[in-house]
């Protein structure tokens, strides 16, 4: 057998009832490879509590907790003080949840999380809309993206807002590690996990999860519009250690954008002058992101590390 | 009062078909009722919709055991569902399939009537290769093999309610109504199907689930099935790695192999595979 690039341990079960070709579930298979059994996973109400949990069944082979949407972030910091007091102290700690259970239903108990300094791993799947609810907006969906609460029809032509930036929330709280990730690129995707694991302090991944349901594509396409994302520059890679940036797919010059919007049926009513403009935010944002990496080189910038390095608590 | 059980997959518009239909038996002046079950209409997972048609107010609100007609809007679930469980005597099975109805297996007595409703539906740019929408073919399929509706009634329902494409849908089911092929139970019997009993699994004491779902078998969910040619395998593994359904394993020289058990059949290996050398086939 040729050698595998990825650990050979598999931890998310078959039998689980994702949609075909669904990337959130390829983004939990992947992230349990690099995290091991003794890892604990809290997952909200979201497309993976209906994926996980075929009742009386499991899809997964770590120890899964229910909880509601609005209460990831608070569930990882009670299971932290849990595990601790109870002296388990190798057990990685994992909230794994949606876009809208995170960008917008759960941010303040993600911000609380972040801010206690809790010793554990917060996971954005990001699917970019509500989609176990039969796709509504989030504030992660992309400017001019049709859901069902963003239709297509008469005067409306999608989503008016442009995405939230939750990066740079999250990187507001000073997290001790946080990194993009995107299960078409699987080594540099468990390269990050293992780095996250070997850490402690308030960690986050925002993870690329295409959706061939909500996005409209055929479910073959999976990785290749995750490929198309982070070459265009829509969905860079990069990550950011105590404040220091630093790109981990240096993409020479990027794809023309319309390669990444043409292969999806949500974005197949944009005009050229609208393509143009998701073009001019797509650029935009990497060259900020460059400007980032090579500032933060030179020394991590005032803003990006808190003034006393704060103790890693539940 | 005439019931119908809709059998379909995700994505294919099964809910939608038993929808249009009661929106024509309106039309035709009668008192319809339509409902789905509940449970995961994940894309190509199998799904399952209810209609009940009468003269005046229907009171019954219960899902249908015995129907008198069952249409199914997938061949291959005739595999892995008993889709025709409870069919009356005398009933009308309906089948989206190339074959001949004399080939469809259904109960002793019982009318068989069968359509190509996917190369229709594709006839009509109506869904994609692997996930045809057949909801509306099939519909003008049931009008004729059924009389439960008139053609003008249905056309006109899916004119005006089909989310997309009125005129093309409104087109399938014409050449649908057309296309029907039926035949009766007396010029050929037919061997009955074996009941498949669908065991509940028994209930864990507490809320703590510790079964693995592998003991959930979804290839009912596939409607094409990857086939990997071995001579142009190079073991790069590629299909192994981007599988969401950790369905491919290794055989004991190290080339892959699909876990047809769970395979949904996304096609995802076969896109990455690099050689190109999986195939992606259809069962029917
Ligand atoms: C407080 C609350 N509001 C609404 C819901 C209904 N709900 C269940 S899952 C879901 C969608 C969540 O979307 P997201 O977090 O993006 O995950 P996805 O389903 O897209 O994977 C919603 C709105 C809920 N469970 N709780
Ligand atoms: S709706 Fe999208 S995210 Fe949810 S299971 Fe289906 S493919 Fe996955
Ligand atoms: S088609 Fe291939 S990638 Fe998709 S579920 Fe089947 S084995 Fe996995
Ligand atoms: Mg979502």
């Amino acid at each position: 057998m040729a050698k595998l690039t990825l650990p050979a341990q598999e931890l998310m079960f078959s039998g689980h009832s994702a949609c075909p070709g669904c990337g959130a579930a390829l983004a939990m298979r992947l992230l349990l490879k690099g995290l091991g059994p003794r890892t604990v996973v809290s997952v909200p109400a979201c497309c993976w509590t209906v994926i996980a949990t075929p009742y009386p069944t499991t899809a997964l082979g770590v120890a899964m907790m229910d909880n509601p949407i609005e209460a990831t972030g608070a569930s990882i910091s009670g299971i932290r003080a849990a595990l601790d007091a109870m002296g388990e102290k190798d057990v990685t700690v994992v909230g794994f949840a949606g876009d809208g259970g995170t960008a917008d239903i759960g941010i303040q108990a993600l911000s609380g999380m972040l801010e206690r300094r809790t010793n554990a791993l917060y996971v954005m799947y990001d699917n970019e809309a509500y989609m176990n609810t039969g796709v509504q907006r989030s504030g992660e969906t992309p400017l001019g993206a049709w859901t069902t609460t963003t239709p297509v029809e008469g005067h409306e032509h999608g989503k008016i807002e442009a995405k939230k930036d939750m990066m740079a929330i999250v990187l507001a709280h000073h997290p001790v590690y946080a990194a993009t990730l995107n299960p078409s690129f699987p080594e540099d995707f468990e390269r990050k996990v293992e780095k996250a694991k070997a850490m402690s302090g308030p960690r986050f991944f925002d993870i690329f999860a295409p959706c061939s349901t909500g996005w409209r594509f055929d479910a073959q396409k999976t990785i290749a519009i995750g490929r198309l994302a982070t070459d265009t520059g829509v969905f860079p890679l990069y990550e950011v250690e105590n404040g220091r940036y630093h790109v981990t797919r240096k993409v020479g010059s990027l794809k023309p954008v319309e390669e990444y919007l043409h292969a999806q049926g949500r974005f197949r009513h944009l005009t050229p002058a609208n393509i143009a403009a998701v073009g001019a935010q797509v650029r935009d944002g990497w060259e900020k992101l460059l400007t980032f990496e090579s500032e933060s080189l030179v020394a991590p910038t005032p803003s990006a590390a808190p003034t006393a390095p704060p103790a890693t608590r539940a | 009062m005439i019931e119908i059980r809709f059998h379909g997959r995700g994505g294919q518009g099964a809910v939608l078909a038993s929808e249009m239909l009661s929106q024509a038996a309106f039309i035709d002046g009668k008192v319809p009722q339509s409902f789905p079950f509940f449970g995961v209409e994940r894309r190509g997972a199998p799904v399952t919709a209810f209609f009940r048609v009468d003269d005046h107010l229907i009171q019954i609100r219960t899902s249908i055991t015995q129907p008198d007609i069952v249409v199914v809007l997938d061949p291959g679930l005739l595999k892995v569902i008993p889709v025709a469980d409870g069919l009356r005597p005398g009933g009308l099975m309906l089948v989206n399939s190339r074959r001949p109805p004399a080939e469809i297996e259904a109960p002793p007595g019982a009318r068989r009537a069968t359509v190509d409703a996917s190369r229709i539906a594709l006839a009509h740019g109506l869904g994609s290769k692997t996930m045809p929408v057949v909801n509306t073919v099939i519909l003008g399929a049931l009008a004729r093999a059924s009389g439960v509706v008139s053609l003008e009634a249905i056309s006109a329902a899916i004119e005006k309610y089909a989310p997309a494409k009125p005129a093309q849908n409104r087109d399938a089911a014409i050449e649908g109504y057309g296309a029907v092929r039926t035949i009766d139970p007396t010029t050929s019997p037919v061997p009955p199907v074996p009941k498949v009993p669908h065991p509940l699994p028994p209930l864990p004491e507490g809320p703590i689930a510790s079964r693995p779902t592998t003991s959930i078998h979804t290839s009912s969910w596939r409607t094409l099935t990857p086939v990997i040619h071995l001579a142009h395998c190079t073991k790069c593994n590629f299909c192994w790695k981007f599988c969401p359904d950790d369905a491919i394993g290794f055989d004991d020289q190290g080339f892959p192999v699909i876990k047809l058990d769970y395979c949904k059949g996304c096609g995802i290996c076969a896109e990455e595979c690099p050689p190109k050398t999986i195939e992606m086939i259809s069962e029917d």
